[in-house]
């Protein structure tokens, strides 16, 4: 009998399927071509689409599961409003006409009485809706959308964007030789851009790996050199790297000629950097940082597959710039098989579509932070303390509403006990979600948001791969709707009628125009990619101010930064808190991966929360006898901010100074309002003062901070 | 005679769990919120694994033994090894009496709560029977390590990943 993948036909006869819809995932970060099965109208079954160029047909257990959270029993189906006093779980089915005119006639009020700016938007991970969410912000006059941009994704984006055009992707279609794996677990997070399924392809190629992580994750074991840093300590491990590879003249001498800018204070500040002060700084032996960047630097192709705990420090912009450094000197930029600056497809930018050219000058100054955090606010990205700041302080001017869409920055967002404080006291809050969740059961009025199964939309839109995909509408649940089509909805209510279109699917024939198709056309297409070429510079030079590659950025030195990037101590550590250290000894990392989970999501979902079902801090062996821990117990986990609880399970690959607590959980299955949100979060531990985020991003620091851990029973707690 | 087998590469394995919920979704209707499933990936380590610090996935599911001594303990004869390799369970005929999950070696045998029998991967036959892969190596793993088909062609295919994972690394050493 002959087998195919996928094979739909057979599908269809053997399970008696009505039909099929070919689209596009987004439980996580998109990526993934799906098949849906559909049977009286519901889906069946979820399989992978081999003809993806981007997953090839694999699937993760997010993706298999979505039907699970279409059809959860306790999903939000229709709006609500909030009847009785925040948190109190009260709440009363209203219409989507009511929903949006209160809407409407909020943000109509707040902007005549307080300014456009008193209104915030904000999403998290957003779920594609960035675009039209910049969009009715900048047409209403407010600078502040509140997203997570300031620690994930954006600082790549910003950073890239001043030092070389675009965010260099690892170009895994042609295989790279040699793959420096850089704080992420790409094959359990399947970051942007990313799948976890070309990077398995090219190490069965044979490609070398390192892997620099404080934790043996399996790509740490499978690696040719594993870099056990201190956390927090990037920046000097890769000014380490970039140091031996200069002393050692290892790097593309044509390049750093030609396309670079600032090599000669760059190579002074990297002299700054000895190896016997990095590995002082970073407890990772000289010879094994030797060992790994002789090897990245003189394997030809070379990619740095990076990943978000790089962002989410002090040293944010600079950890992303010297990896740039990195990819540029050793001539991997733009080369077959390195780091390609990818050429979208022809279509309306997000950044055109976010309209952001219509926000005034005068309303661009009053953005939140700006000031301060310069880079970003470039960007249109805030940091978000400077919400909870403006909210429950009213400065520099009242925040008055939120409008959260997908998003729940009371488990996601650094010190969450002042995130909730600022949640409780705005005036007035709207959320956009699948399910109440603690952020949601602080609102005001929450709207169904429709899954990833309930819309069409231009997949990865903004994403740097080059490609785009459709996501197809395949199912109608309740009276949910895309954030696309709410939004639409609304900016009609709040007269902004001219900019947007009689329904959504006008706005996805403007963003094809330039391509001269319609929705109804690149429906019918598996994908469109943007032209495929490399070594673009070449000819044009690098899309930065000097049109070089820029070492020394000359936009961060007009915005008044150190042009070179450097290392900084984190703000709370053995080394730059030493009293601190006595009463807190232990490094807390945070956030590593979970399979199943996507940030806050998906702990309803019975088939993945199977998977997890505590959170879990891991504890190396030594650590726990010392503490009186034993394997399953819960452990209080205490910073200075606060305390939660985790259970405690071993890990031997941890230096016994660290201790690693997973993060955004909370407990939909605790019926009472709260749903557990500050039990085991763990950014009730997390620092959010502005002095400890990165100077130029505003990236909260809250991958590595000071705690002490003791087990629960001490306090008196249960011991299940 | 075609000669059947599901085999995991383990090393490949990142512990991503699709396997798992794949798995879940062949055997349970979507209104299900969990349900039954016949493989699961599980942790070793990190431990020191012949003098190196190791940390490995391992999948729980049933290896379709040559001589599978599953089979001749059950006073029910509930178990019984085809021609073609596939080793099933029938659960009609079991009764509950979990001898074979004190004899599997692999501990790939799990008892169904609902039903109070014995339970195994079954290898997808219903599928296999069909002309469709497994559900759990239909193409779902992101590693490519679960496969499916002859054993001595996995076997060389999984020889073959083999050097070629090794070949770049000695052109360098």
């Amino acid at each position: 009998m002959e087998f195919r993948y996928s094979n739909i036909e057979r599908e269809m006869e053997v399970y008696g399927y009505d039909s099929y819809v070919k689209s596009h995932c987004r439980m996580c970060h998109g990526g993934c071509g799906v098949i849906v099965y559909m049977k009286n109208g519901k889906v069946a079954k979820i399989a992978g689409d081999p003809e993806c160029p981007i997953a090839h047909g694999t699937l993760c257990a997010k993706g298999l599961a979505s039907a699970q959270l279409a059809y959860h029993k306790d999903r939000l189906t229709y709006p609500v409003k909030r009847v009785g006093p925040k948190a109190s779980g009260k709440w009363e089915r209203i219409s989507w006409d009511e929903a949006l005119d209160t809407l409407a006639q909020r943000i109509l009020d707040y902007k005549e009485k307080y300014g456009p700016e008193s209104i915030v938007f904000g999403y998290g991970t957003g779920r594609e809706n960035e675009a039209v969410i910049y969009r009715i912000a900048n047409l209403l006059g407010s600078p502040n959308v509140l997203t997570a941009g300031h620690f994930c994704y954006g600082p790549r984006i910003c950073t890239s964007i001043i030092t070389c055009g675009t965010n260099p992707i690892v170009n895994y279609e042609n295989f790279p030789r040699c793959i420096m794996v850089w704080g992420n677990n790409i094959t359990i997070s399947n970051p942007d851009e990313y799948k976890g399924e070309p990077f398995s392809v090219a190490l069965d190629k044979g490609a070398k790996l390192i892997v620099v992580d404080p934790r043996l994750t399996r790509p740490a074991a499978r690696a040719d050199v594993w870099l056990r840093l201190r956390p927090g300590t990037d920046a000097a491990l890769a000014l380490g790297m970039l140091h031996v590879i200069i002393q050692e003249e290892l790097y593309d001498k044509e390049f750093v000629e030609t396309y670079t800018h600032g090599w000669e204070p760059f190579v002074q500040r990297v002299k700054e950097y000895p190896l016997d002060r990095v590995e002082e700084m970073t407890w990772i032996p000289k010879e094994k940082i030797i060992t790994a960047a002789r090897l990245f630097a003189t394997t030809k192709p070379a990619a740095i597959q990076w990943g978000v705990a790089i962002e989410q420090q002090i040293n944010c912009a600079d950890n992303d710039r010297l990896l740039m450094a990195l990819m540029g000197i050793t001539g991997n930029i733009d080369a077959p098989g390195g780091q390609v600056l990818n050429r979208p497809p022809n279509v309306v930018n997000v950044g055109q579509f976010g309209a952001h050219g219509m926000l005034s000058r005068e309303q661009f100054a009053k953005r939140l932070g700006g000031e301060r955090f310069r880079l970003a606010s470039r960007f249109a990205i805030l940091q978000p303390k400077c919400v909870w700041d403006a909210i429950l302080e009213e400065k520099p001017y009242p925040v008055k509403m939120l409008f959260l869409i997908s998003s729940n920055p009371v488990a996601t967002r650094a010190n969450a006990r002042e995130v909730y404080q600022a949640l409780e006291k705005v005036e007035f809050m709207a959320v956009s979600d699948f399910f109440l969740t603690p952020t949601a059961e602080l609102a005001d009025i929450v709207l169904p948001a429709a899954t990833w199964l309930e819309m069409d939309y231009i997949g990865d839109y903004w994403k740097r791969h080059g490609y785009l995909l459709p996501r197809r509408k395949v199912i109608q649940v309740g009276e949910c709707r895309s954030d696309h089509e709410m939004l639409n909805d609304l900016a009609g209510r709040i007269g902004q009628g001219e900019y947007w279109w009689e329904n959504f699917e006008q706005a996805l024939d403007y963003i094809l125009h330039p391509m001269n198709i319609t929705w109804k056309e690149f429906k019918k297409m598996n994908y469109l990619r943007g032209e495929v070429k490399y070594y673009k510079y070449k000819e044009a030079g690098f899309s930065t101010p000097t049109r070089k590659f820029e070492l020394y950025s000359t936009v961060l030195e007009k915005m008044g930064y150190d042009p070179l990037p450097q290392y900084r101590e984190p703000p709370e550590s053995p080394v730059s808190a030493p009293d601190l250290y006595k009463e807190y000894p232990y490094l807390l990392i945070t956030g590593a991966r979970m399979p199943g989970f996507f940030h806050t999501e998906n702990r309803q979902i019975r088939r993945l929360r199977d998977l997890h079902r505590d959170p879990i801090v891991e504890i190396h062996p030594e650590t726990a006898a010392k503490e009186r821990i034993r394997e399953g117990d819960w452990v209080i986990i205490e910073s200075p901010r606060g305390k939660v609880k985790q259970r405690a399970q071993f890990n031997l690959s941890l230096d016994p100074r660290v201790v690693a607590a997973q993060h955004a959980w909370w407990f939909p299955e605790k019926k009472d309002p709260g749903h557990g949100w500050d039990e085991s979060n763990i950014n009730i531990l997390t620092d959010n003062r502005l002095e400890t985020c990165d100077p130029a991003m505003g990236a909260s620091n809250i991958r590595t901070l000071l705690c002490r851990i003791y087990p629960a029973l001490k306090e008196g707690k249960n011991h299940e | 005679m075609n000669k059947y087998a599901l085999i995991i590469e383990e090393f490949a394995c990142w512990g991503c769990k699709t396997c798992e919920v794949a798995c879940q979704q062949e055997f349970n209707p979507i209104e299900e919120p969990n349900g039954i499933k016949y493989l699961s990936v599980w942790q070793d380590g990190p431990r020191f694994i012949d003098e190196r610090l190791d940390v490995i996935w391992r999948v729980r599911v049933c290896k379709h033994c040559e001589d599978p001594p599953c089979v001749p303990v059950c006073p029910d004869q509930a178990i019984q090894k085809r021609e073609d390799g596939i080793v099933i369970l029938d659960d009609k005929r079991c009764t509950g009496c979990q001898l074979c999950m004190e004899r599997c070696p692999f501990g790939a045998i799990f008892f169904d709560e609902e039903k109070k029998t014995a339970a195994k991967c079954n290898l997808c036959y219903h599928r296999v029977d069909k002309g469709l892969y497994p559900a759990c190596a239909d193409n779902v793993c992101l590693a490519h390590c679960i496969y499916f088909g002859n054993p001595a062609e996995i076997e060389k295919e999984i020889l073959e990943k083999k050097k070629a994972r090794a070949s770049w690394k000695k052109d360098s050493a």
